[in-house]
Parts: structure tokens; C-alpha cells; sequence
């Protein structure tokens, strides 16, 4: 029994001794770590922490003396009508980009994959083409189509007696053409993505399906999208995150938040505090927030996507 | 993966440190043949005078043998270039001579260390005639900052000027001379939309009130009191903007659109003016297929025209006797009739010294080019382009905010006198 008792030990000593040696090179791992760690450390946690310590102090950029204020930046930026503006038409961008450059692309994939034979490639190719093109170029061309005075557009309306809106004068028109712009650039790469999601799920799964009778909504709706949870979510999350980020050269070139603030967003909103009129104080507050949102929504996405896997297990 | 990603960041890295060691021992052993190396920042893209900055570099560097200019060209215009030169502070490696826009003269000698033109005078010629002697106190006064010291030497002046399509204008029966007041431009254009449904007028709206604050100006309107506050918000201010949002709003005679959307309609033929900058003559020039031509800016009914003045001046950011001796070498040759001939023709603007604008060469390049005639009269009648002593970029900020809400219809009267409080509160 003690013998017997010795060498289960030692088997579990010796089961567990990879974790031990483990232990020894522990160093190792980090050690692999290091270079991308400094650099992100250089890149991205540095400049994080020190946005952070900014957005405390009313600064220019180059005065040599920083004034402390607190918590004052934080205040500005739930308080100032401004800034509130600003938040409310984040949300709508959140709520159009989503639409536009991921419930829309979902679904033309799902047919392109489904309903679709022979013609992939095309459409691949055809959708993905305005992804290589720069933001500015398409911005200033979109600017150039849609002139609603003497762009080409405007023309061809003219003719049946149409107009079109002079949408940069209204916020809400300016921010769906500028959702409109982004959806050109991003819409191809987030529509190969969802598409190279659907053709990795296994066939025999939906051709099983299929020789059930199952209809063809219901493999989609009970097979495809669970399957494909992981990239969709993928795309979702850039979709919300990149697509902000995007949303800022048309802004820029087109509008510049105008008017009056009506298509700006929470970034745009960050840039022209920082590098416009340089208060640096406002627009580290304004960043600090937005990036604790993101945060809160990765995070809440990742447990949504962990909780599904295990409820799928 | 990552590792391999790593490694080539890394390589990245050692590639581009070993480019700077390169040019690091470059410009060592050519600092021992006593050349000065100074570097001249502008913010003209190859459209905008690009090439006749590069031109008048290469002349001086072939002029002047221990001398050597580097011209570093600044994307985004005076924004983008004050941008750099933060970073530049920051990095304590700044550049010798830069060009800094009007709106930027408060912040920029409040922020920054320079030399200024006066002192630099004195140290190297020991006099200040060749200040005096060329420039006129007008064109000095541009370059001042709030307490009256001159920060840089004005090297691009710009004026607003009215641009018309002659070829609408004859059509419905419009003669030019009507349009020398803005209740006359009003006039005309409500003609011309009633005709032909097309807009009367377009009153350029970039990024900054520029063109708003010729409008409030010649009414008699202050945009800075004395003392350095916000008076915009005074009667004669109201009306200008009543009168321009009424166009905009209630007429719909007057484009209410980005700048070069605002433009391009102008020079396609939808809209028979356009109030902008003399800047635009040559692009007008070569783009516009009708009878395009200008006349001096419009004032109110009664009232003395007043424009504020658009453009640069040449600052020196040098930091050490040699440097700034060279710069104010550059700067003395940028200034000579030829020089300002090459630029003025390359960009547009008008020469900011009287020997220039007296010069023949001038003269015959204005009768070529009677697009520019009217800006030049207007030279008598600009004022400085308003800077205010405190947080300047954003009372310039409320004053655009001012203006977006007047032209989407806000009360004129109470807009004028929140953004004006607005900007009192930090003066």
C-alpha cells in the first residue's frame, strides 16, 4: 500500500512535472515576449498611461507649465452640450456602420455562399475592389458625385426634376453619406471575411441537414450563423471600433464635423480638441472615456462569445 | 508568426537607424567645411506654389556657397505645419525660417521662441532700414501680436475679392458696377435665382470666418475691441450676418456649402458669384469655361470697405547666431523684387513690400492677369486678420460655430452674443 501509495506520488509528482519545469523557464515565454512587448509598450501603453495623466491638466502642448484640474476635463465632457452632441451621433454612426458594413454584408454573403453556384469569384473580386483604394480619394470623389449643386448626380436628378438635398448642411444627411462612404471602402473586406467564415463551416454538417429536409432558413438560422459566431463577432467588433476610425477621413475632408458639430463623432470630436485648438486636457479626457468604452464593449463581447461556446458545448 | 513579425519590425527598425547614423555623419563632415545647414518650412503643395518655393531654394543655395537651405514642404495648410512645429519643440530640434499663417500670430509668439524681425535687423545689418525702407507701417501692422511687437516679415498677403460670371451677369441684364455693396449683390442674385433658379452668390465658408468677418467689418462692425475682447455682437455686426443669413435661409439666393464644394459650383456655371480669396485667381483662370472676372470686395450701403488680410509671414525659429545669420540671409534674399515676382506668380498672392508693388514687372504682370487688379486696390483698406491674445484658436472656433448656426437658420442677434460671451469669458 505505502509502496503503491510512493508511486502514485511520484506519478503525480511526474504527471505534473511539466508544470515544474515549467516553472524553471518561466523566464523563456517572456522572454519570446519581449521584443513585441517592449514595442507595444513604446507604442501603445506608454502613450495610454501618459493620455491618462493629460487629461488632468490643462495644457497646449508646449506651454512648459501645466495646469492641474482634476476631475474638471471629465465633468466637460458629460456636461458640455457639445460633447453630448458628439456622444448622441457616436451612437447613431455605431448604429448605421453596423447596419451598413455588417448586417448588410452578412446577408449578401450568406447568399452569395448559399444561394449562389458559380459566380463567386466575381462578386468576390467586384466588392472587394474599392477596399484598395485610399479613403481620401474616395472622400473627395464621393464630395465631387454627390456636389448637390453641380455634381454629376445632382445633374442627372435635374433632368427628371429631381433635387438633391444639400446634405452637408444637415447633420444627419452628412453623417449617412459619410457612413455611406466608409461602407464603399470597408464593405468588400468585411464581406470576404464573413464569406471565408461561411465556407469553413464543414459541408457534411449541412449537407446532413439538407438530406433531412431541414428548409434552407433553418440551416442558416440553426447551423450557419451559431457555426460562424466567432469570425461574425470578429467583424462586428471591427465594424464598431474601425469603422469610427474610418468614419474620420471623410469627416475630415468633407465636412470637418460640420455643421456645427452635426456629423462630428467622439473621435473626430478628440482630434479637433487636441490638434486643432490644442486643449490637450479636454481631448485626453474625451480619448480616455472613448477608450473605456471600447473596452467595456470587448469585453462584453468576448464573455458573450465565451458564453456561447459553452452553452454550444 | 509573431516572431517572425518581430523580427521583421526589427530589421525595419536597424534599417531606419542606420539610415539616420548615415545622414547623421552627412551633415558632420559637411558642418566642417563651415556650410550652415538651415531648414525653411512652407506649407505650399505643388498646386499651391510648391515649385516656385523649390525654384528660389535652389537659386540661393547656387547664389550663396556656405549656405545651405533645405525646404520641407507642410501638408494641411498653416494648421498642419503649426502641428509639426509643436512636435518639433517638443523634440528640441525646430526648424530655422517658417511661415506662420495670421490666425497663428498670438499663439505662435506666445509659445514659441523666435527672433524677431526688428532684432535680427539690428544684429546683423545693426540698422533697420531694410525693414522700414520696404515694408509700409500697414503691412507691418499685419505681423504684430496683441502687444504690438512684430513677431515676423508679411510674406503672402491675400484679399477677398468678389468673383463673377460675366457671361449670367449679361444674361439678366446685371451691370458689375451694381455689385459693389452687399444689399446690391442681394439685389442681383434674388434676379438671377428668380430667372434661372440658380444661385446668386457664394460666400467661401473653409475652416476659419475669414470671409464673415470682411462682411461684419464693412459694416462698420468691430470683430476686437481695444482692449482685446469680442465686439462683434454690436448692431452693425447683426445686420451683416441678418443680411447673409436671409440669403441663405430666407431667400435661398445665397450657396450655403462646404469651400470646394462651394467652388466647384462656381465654376461650373450654378452659382453667379463667388466671395473668396485672391488666392483662387488662377484656379478660377484655368478651370472656369465662361466670362469669369472680379471686382473689389462689397461693403454695406454707406460704409467704408474693410478686409481683413489673408496669408503668411516669415518667422525665424533659429536658435544659435549662426543659424539665424544664415536665415536672415534667406529671408533678406526671399524679400528681393525678383524673389517676390517668383512667388507672387507661382501662388497668387500679392507682394507684401511697397518696391515690389511699385515695381514694373508688377505692373505688367497685373495688366496679364486683371483678376488680381481688384485685390491690390483693396490693400489700403485691410486690416489684420483678428487674433485674440487668449485661446485665440478657440474663440476663431466659436466664431465658425457662430456662423454654421446663423446659416441653419438660428437666431442672428442671440448666436452672435452667446458665441461673443463665449470667447470674452477666456480674454
Amino acid at each position: 500500500m505505502l509502496s503503491n501509495n510512493i508511486q502514485a506520488k511520484e506519478k503525480i509528482s511526474s504527471r505534473s512535472g511539466p508544470v515544474k519545469r515549467g516553472k524553471k523557464m518561466n523566464i523563456k515565454p517572456f522572454f519570446y515576449l519581449l521584443p513585441s512587448g517592449i514595442l507595444i509598450s513604446i507604442f501603445i501603453g506608454f502613450p495610454v498611461l501618459y493620455t491618462l495623466y493629460l487629461s488632468f491638466f490643462n495644457w497646449n502642448l508646449i506651454s512648459p507649465t501645466k495646469e492641474f484640474v482634476g476631475f474638471n476635463n471629465y465633468i466637460n465632457v458629460f456636461t458640455d452640450p457639445t460633447n453630448r452632441q458628439v456622444m448622441f451621433n457616436t451612437l447613431i454612426y455605431i448604429g448605421i456602420l453596423v447596419i451598413l458594413n455588417f448586417v448588410i454584408p452578412y446577408l449578401i454573403s450568406i447568399i452569395v455562399n448559399f444561394f449562389i453556384g458559380k459566380t463567386k469569384g466575381p462578386y468576390k473580386i467586384l466588392f472587394f475592389i474599392p477596399s484598395l483604394f485610399s479613403l481620401v480619394v474616395g472622400a473627395m470623389l464621393f464630395s465631387w458625385i454627390l456636389n448637390p449643386v453641380s455634381g454629376p448626380v445632382a445633374l442627372i436628378l435635374r433632368d427628371y426634376g429631381m433635387k438633391l438635398p444639400q446634405w452637408t448642411n444637415s447633420g444627419s444627411l452628412a453623417i449617412i453619406v459619410i457612413c455611406l462612404i466608409t461602407n464603399w471602402k470597408v464593405f468588400g473586406y468585411n464581406f470576404i471575411l464573413l464569406l471565408t467564415g461561411l465556407g469553413s463551416i464543414p459541408k457534411n454538417i449541412i449537407e446532413a441537414a439538407k438530406i433531412d429536409g431541414i428548409p434552407k432558413w433553418r440551416v442558416i438560422w440553426d447551423i450557419v450563423l451559431p457555426m460562424n459566431k466567432s469570425v461574425s463577432v470578429y467583424v462586428l467588433i471591427l465594424t464598431i471600433v474601425e469603422g469610427l476610425q474610418y468614419v474620420f477621413t471623410p469627416l475630415n475632408v468633407i465636412t470637418q464635423g460640420g455643421p456645427n458639430y452635426g456629423s462630428s463623432n467622439i473621435l473626430y470630436h478628440t482630434y479637433l480638441n487636441g490638434f486643432v485648438l490644442y486643449k490637450t486636457g479636454n481631448a485626453s479626457a474625451l480619448a480616455t472615456v472613448t477608450f473605456i468604452i471600447f473596452l467595456i464593449l470587448l469585453a462584453l463581447e468576448i464573455k458573450f462569445v465565451e458564453g456561447g461556446r459553452k452553452h454550444a458545448d | 508568426m509573431n516572431t517572425k513579425h518581430t523580427l521583421k519590425r526589427l530589421a525595419g527598425i536597424t534599417a531606419i537607424i542606420g539610415m539616420a547614423a548615415l545622414f547623421a555623419g552627412c551633415s558632420k563632415s559637411q558642418a566642417n567645411d563651415k556650410v550652415t545647414h538651415i531648414t525653411y518650412w512652407h506649407v505650399n503643395a505643388q498646386t499651391l506654389g510648391g515649385a516656385s518655393v523649390n525654384k528660389l531654394v535652389k537659386e540661393f543655395n547656387q547664389t550663396h556657397k556656405n549656405i545651405k537651405v533645405t525646404a520641407k514642404f507642410n501638408p494641411n495648410m498653416y494648421q498642419g505645419l503649426m502641428q509639426n512645429l509643436q512636435s518639433a519643440q517638443a523634440s528640441g530640434k525646430v526648424p530655422d525660417v517658417v511661415q506662420v499663417g495670421w490666425a497663428y500670430t498670438n499663439y505662435f509668439s506666445d509659445n514659441f521662441k523666435y527672433l524677431n524681425p526688428n532684432d535680427a535687423a539690428q544684429k546683423f545689418d545693426k540698422n533697420t532700414n531694410s525693414i522700414t525702407k520696404n515694408f509700409s507701417p500697414k503691412t507691418l501692422s499685419f505681423a504684430k501680436n496683441a502687444n504690438g511687437k512684430l513677431v515676423g516679415l508679411p510674406y503672402s498677403l491675400s484679399t477677398p475679392i468678389l468673383y463673377i460670371n460675366k457671361t449670367i451677369l449679361k444674361k439678366y441684364g446685371i451691370d458689375p458696377s451694381e455689385l459693389s455693396t452687399w444689399q446690391g449683390v442681394e439685389k442681383a442674385s434674388k434676379q438671377i435665382k428668380s430667372k434661372s433658379g440658380n444661385y446668386g452668390v457664394y460666400i467661401q465658408e473653409p475652416a476659419d470666418t475669414w470671409a464673415q468677418q470682411a462682411m461684419m467689418l464693412s459694416n462698420g462692425a468691430q470683430i476686437k475691441s481695444n482692449d482685446g475682447k469680442a465686439a462683434f455682437n454690436s448692431k452693425a455686426g447683426q445686420q451683416a450676418y441678418q443680411l447673409y443669413q436671409d440669403m441663405v435661409v430666407k431667400e435661398k439666393t445665397a450657396l450655403h456649402a462646404p469651400w470646394d464644394q462651394g467652388m466647384d459650383a462656381f465654376i461650373n456655371g450654378k452659382v453667379a458669384m463667388a466671395f473668396t480669396t485672391v488666392a483662387q485667381a488662377s484656379h478660377i483662370k484655368q478651370s472656369a469655361n465662361f466670362d469669369a472676372s472680379a471686382i473689389v470686395a462689397p461693403t454695406f450701403k454707406g460704409k467704408k470697405l474693410t478686409v481683413p488680410v489673408g496669408g503668411s509671414m516669415l518667422t525665424i525659429t533659429a536658435q544659435s547666431t549662426p543659424q539665424q545669420k544664415a536665415a536672415w540671409k534667406f529671408e533678406k534674399f526671399m524679400y528681393k523684387n525678383s524673389s517676390l515676382m517668383t512667388w507672387d506668380k507661382g501662388t497668387g498672392y500679392l507682394p507684401p513690400t511697397k518696391t515690389a508693388l511699385n515695381s514694373t514687372i508688377f505692373k505688367t504682370y497685373l495688366d496679364k492677369n486683371p483678376m488680381i487688379k481688384p485685390a491690390v486696390d483693396e490693400l489700403g483698406n485691410a486690416v489684420p486678420w483678428t487674433s485674440f491674445p487668449k485661446n485665440g484658436l478657440d474663440a476663431e472656433q466659436s466664431m465658425i460655430d457662430a456662423r454654421d448656426q446663423i446659416l441653419s437658420g438660428k437666431n442672428v442677434n442671440q448666436t452672435l452674443k452667446s458665441a461673443q460671451e463665449k470667447i470674452n469669458v477666456k480674454q
